[in-house]
């Protein structure tokens, strides 16, 4: 066992039923996530990770079931009381605006102000300041804060994001399958990113499809398909195979991973 | 003889224009006739080519300026502009007072000579300092050729108005039924200033009140379009027509027998008097004594030979 | 090591190059509105220094006309970079002031009173043009179309109806004496412009009422709003919270909104300002010349985005600068009364306007790809 579990789960999300009419897209899925650790949430298409992440932040109500934060149990009504509480949410299409400089979409939507003659205006120093110390934090070096984030790499923006969310005091990022459209070298940028972000203590929810990317960074991994969940498991008990495995389902495409030759 | 040039050229010089005197003592008048016309009318060729002309008869220069749009505040601005860059003269239009006295005025009092030609009446002409008033008043054209209708049994009409911001348009079409003896009330269209939509409208005029007894256009802008209306429905020669204005089409209808008349304000005249009477004055300091009435002449199938020869061009 | 200080770290991305901090201090948004304005002052300093555009009279002429170009291209400006356009600008102008004259003139009310709830009657228009735009996700380039006919219609249908003309006029009449009106039709510096006059330095009227007086006599109230809607608008969109949004509204609503951008918010608020600024042009205009007209403004919403597009603004949002628009503003009231006083055939000025407009935005969309890193 390892020490993160002595700690009190941040988020607890238990049983969770989600029905859209008649569809059942999540029936009873229940995962914690602590401090510090990085969740994986593993899952094909359709298997229900969207729908289950947007519950975690606030999108849709669960059905059934209870989302405990810090200890108490919540019901979130928005994605904004979430995002109080403390949940943030990067999401696959990023919350970032290409044509805008990096301190400008750092601080989009929590611009700092400092009032001359009794007007709020836009704390622009500040704001320069805090973004390119962030940024270095994360490795980035920026030819200046003015620099518009459409000059950056993939990997690049969704590290501005990500550090954004933690620099706001996000207790829980959830990351959208953040590596789906990168390379080789910008999703190692990103894996490098989720490793020091978690070790400030934060606590990450990583979805993707890909294996090799979560077991790069997982302290945990649950495996969710067709709307449920096929456990957790700890880092070091379950190889790639196994996880590939449970992902696709079990059996049926065991032999398929046989004719490809091991290359899924 | 080199002296007595030389004094003629420098007594030209302080008659004409004490604004510009130029250094090497060779006097150019120069000229600027600003309209209220937006480009898409072409009415407005003929004046053109009339300043043209009399700018070569008498060695001046005319230069044409309009508002694009027919924007009467963006005349305004180019009325200011003409008397900054200080010429000897300029002709104008006088289509609002209220918007153009100001700026008139303040040219008239920079030492500039103005003649409003075109819109306007004489009164206002005065009123703005100007040297003199060349055009048709536009109500008593209107009020003639309503007269002159009603005496061939007219007791309803069609107004084609296209050129609905501009008041000179609508007093025409008022003049009109003051001199029918009816109300204007509902007889007047915007017919805006695309020949498609004018037709259009004035088909679709015609079909809900079929019992009108004449149509009036105000200019070849609607009255082409109407003409073509008239083919459609075949009230061509059948309904009473009369026009302001002249141009190829409606020279055209007056010989074909489809336009009762057309009103000739002789917009030649505006352009070419104004230049001539300013050239003479600033040269000769002579000027006539009163105002100059282009118009209203009718024009009908008597009589269209220059007026077929020249339409569109001086006509 | 000692000049470990001076050199920057390796950037994370090698293929992005480092760019000279003098390249750097040029390349901003306006920069294309600031090489097109020498441009123009170059050209016209050449070939129209003698006509008079440069005396005191022509260089008012064309301050006016660029002033009221700026005006509408503040408001323009700011709602096209929060990714909006307002086609009704021009109808706006003169239903605004057809709506002055009627309160005024026809109806009697004072001219302050006149003036104020035309102010809040547009800017409501403004409003319910955002609130569509909104609700019903259509796109705005078609509901203000929508408005740019209704409004114009009203303008010709009021008057006719009610003093059975198109242009009411009285307007300064009614005015006389009023508080509010000075405000937008009233010059200021006069003093100082008569004691020019006095000294020789401006030519003063020759003959009539004015003889003595200068021939420019102060600065017109329209051009202290439009350089106060410039400054405004400016300090608005770079040095406040709100300016952000607006940048964020327009690049990507969808990101600005998961942000916690209030964007909705951010637009309608846009439509009324740009509403706003219609209505102070239209309010200078009819105190200035004491007439309301049907066919005023007509066109001037596309004069207003040329501006603002010349000015180094994307069209599609998000981007932009007032104070490239301003600069926009002022190559066009420059162009268009300049080749008056170099005496080039007027029906050429669409000509040199598309070629200036041709040359800006190339520059500018070049400029744009520097500093944004499109592709």
């Amino acid at each position: 066992m390892n020490s993160r579990t002595e700690h009190a789960p941040i988020i607890q999300m238990k049983n969770i039923e989600k029905h859209f009419g008649a569809v059942i897209a999540l029936a009873g899925v229940s995962i914690d996530v602590y401090p510090g650790e990085c969740h994986c949430l593993l899952g094909d298409n359709g298997a229900g990770k969207s729908t289950f992440i947007k519950t975690m932040s606030g999108v849709h109500k669960p059905t059934k079931g209870e989302i405990v934060f810090d200890g108490t149990p919540m019901n979130f009504d928005a994605p904004r009381d979430a995002m109080e509480a403390g949940i943030a949410t990067v999401h696959q299409h990023l919350a970032m605006i290409p044509l805008m400089s990096v301190s400008r979409n750092f601080f989009m939507g929590n611009e700092p102000v400092k009032k001359r003659f009794g007007i709020p205006f836009l704390d622009k120093d500040k704001a320069d300041t805090v973004t390119m110390q962030e940024m270095r934090k994360m490795g980035i070096n920026l030819r200046g804060p003015d620099q518009a984030v459409g000059t950056l790499s993939g990997g690049e923006r969704q590290t501005v994001a990500i550090s954004r969310a933690v620099y706001f005091g996000a207790k829980v990022l959830i990351l959208d399958e953040p590596t789906s459209a990168l390379g080789v070298r910008q999703t190692s940028n990103v894996l490098a990113t989720i490793d020091k972000v978690r070790k400030q203590g934060v606590a990450v929810v990583f979805i993707t499809h890909n294996v090799r990317h979560a077991l790069a960074v997982g302290d945990r991994f649950t495996v969710l398909n067709r709307g449920q969940t096929l456990g957790t498991a700890q880092r070091g008990q379950i190889t790639p195979d196994e996880l590939q495995d449970m992902m696709a389902g079990g059996q049926e495409l065991a032999t398929l991973d046989d004719a490809l030759g091991g290359t899924v | 003889m080199k002296t007595m040039l030389k004094s003629a050229a420098l007594g030209a010089a302080l008659v004409a224009a004490p604004m510009s005197a130029y250094a090497d003592g060779h006097e150019t008048l120069s000229y600027v006739l600003v309209s209220h016309a937006p480009d898409s009318d072409s009415w407005w060729n003929t004046i053109k080519n009339g300043i043209a002309l009399a700018g070569d008869q008498m060695g001046v220069s005319v230069e044409y300026r309009n508002p694009p749009t027919g924007d009467l505040a963006d005349m305004a601005r180019i009325i200011e502009q003409a008397a900054a860059a200080g010429p000897n003269g300029i002709i104008t239009t006088l289509s609002d007072p209220d918007v153009l006295s100001g700026p008139i005025r303040a040219a008239v009092d920079a030492g500039i000579d103005v003649i409003i030609m075109n819109s306007g009446t004489p009164d206002q002409a005065r009123a703005v300092g100007a040297l003199m008033y060349v055009g048709q008043p536009e109500y008593d054209a209107g009020y003639a050729a309503g007269l002159r209708a009603k005496g061939d049994g007219v007791g309803s009409f069609l107004c084609v108005n296209h050129y609905i911001s501009s008041p000179s348009s609508t007093e025409r079409c008022q003049g009109f039924a003051d001199g029918l003896g009816v109300d204007l009330a509902n007889q007047m269209i915007d017919s805006g200033q695309d020949p498609a939509e004018i037709k259009n409208k004035v088909l679709a005029y015609l079909s809900a009140n079929p019992e009108t007894d004449a149509i009036l256009t105000l200019g070849p802008t609607s009255a082409d379009p109407t003409l073509l209306a008239l083919d459609d429905n075949g009230m061509a020669g059948d309904i009473y027509f009369g026009t302001f204005d002249l141009g190829e089409n409606i020279v055209q209808g007056i010989k074909d027998g489809v336009i009762n008349w057309g009103i000739d304000q002789q917009p030649f005249l505006q352009a070419y008097l104004p230049v001539v009477v300013m050239a003479n004055y600033h040269r000769y300091g002579v000027l006539p004594g009163n105002n100059i009435n282009s118009g209203p002449g009718f024009v009908t199938a008597d009589g269209l030979e220059k007026v077929e020869e020249f339409a569109g061009e001086y006509r | 090591m000692s000049d470990a200080t001076q050199t920057p770290p390796p950037p994370a991305d090698e293929r992005i190059k480092d760019i000279s901090p003098l390249r750097q201090a040029l390349i901003r948004p306006e920069l294309g509105g600031m090489v097109g304005t020498v441009a123009v002052f170059t050209f016209f300093l050449l070939f129209a220094f003698d006509s008079g555009m440069f005396n005191a009279q022509g260089v008012m002429n064309w301050s006016v006309v660029s002033a009221q170009f700026m005006i509408i291209a503040v408001g323009a400006c700011l709602l096209m970079i929060a990714g909006e356009f307002d086609l009704s600008v021009g109808s706006m102008i003169g239903f605004a002031g057809m709506a002055i004259a009627i309160f005024s003139v026809t109806l009697g009310w004072p001219t302050w009173m006149a003036i104020i709830v035309t102010f809040i009657m547009c800017c409501s228009i403004g409003a319910l043009n955002g609130f569509i735009v909104i609700r019903t996700g259509l796109p705005s380039f078609i509901v203000t179309l929508a408005f740019l006919f209704i409004l114009r219609g009203f303008t010709i249908y009021f008057p006719q109806k009610l003093e059975r003309k198109t242009i009411i006029g009285g307007i300064a009449d009614a005015a006389e004496g009023d508080w509010l009106a000075p405000i937008f039709g009233g010059k200021i510096g006069q003093g100082l412009f008569q004691w020019l006059g006095d000294m020789g330095v401006i030519d003063v009227f020759e003959r009539g009422t004015r003889q003595g007086q200068p021939v420019v006599d102060g600065i017109p109230m329209l051009i202290v709003w439009a350089i106060g809607l410039v400054i405004f608008g400016h300090l608005l969109l770079t040095r406040t919270r709100f300016g952000n949004w607006i940048f964020a509204a327009g690049g990507d609503a969808e990101a600005a909104r998961n942000s916690g951008v209030p964007v909705n918010r951010v637009k309608v608020l846009m439509f009324m300002f740009t509403a706003f600024c219609a209505t102070v042009f239209a309010t200078c205009q009819v105190m200035e010349f004491g007439s309301a007209g049907a066919d005023r403004g007509l066109l001037k919403e596309f004069e207003a985005i040329i501006a603002v597009v010349i000015g180094g603004a994307l069209l599609t949002g998000g981007y932009g600068s007032v104070i490239g628009a301003a600069l926009g503003a002022l190559i066009f009231g420059v162009v268009q009364q300049g080749l008056f006083f170099a005496g080039v055939e007027s029906s050429l000025f669409r000509v040199f306007l598309g070629v200036i407009l041709l040359g800006a935005v190339i520059l500018n969309t070049y400029i744009r790809r520097m500093i944004t890193g499109e592709r």
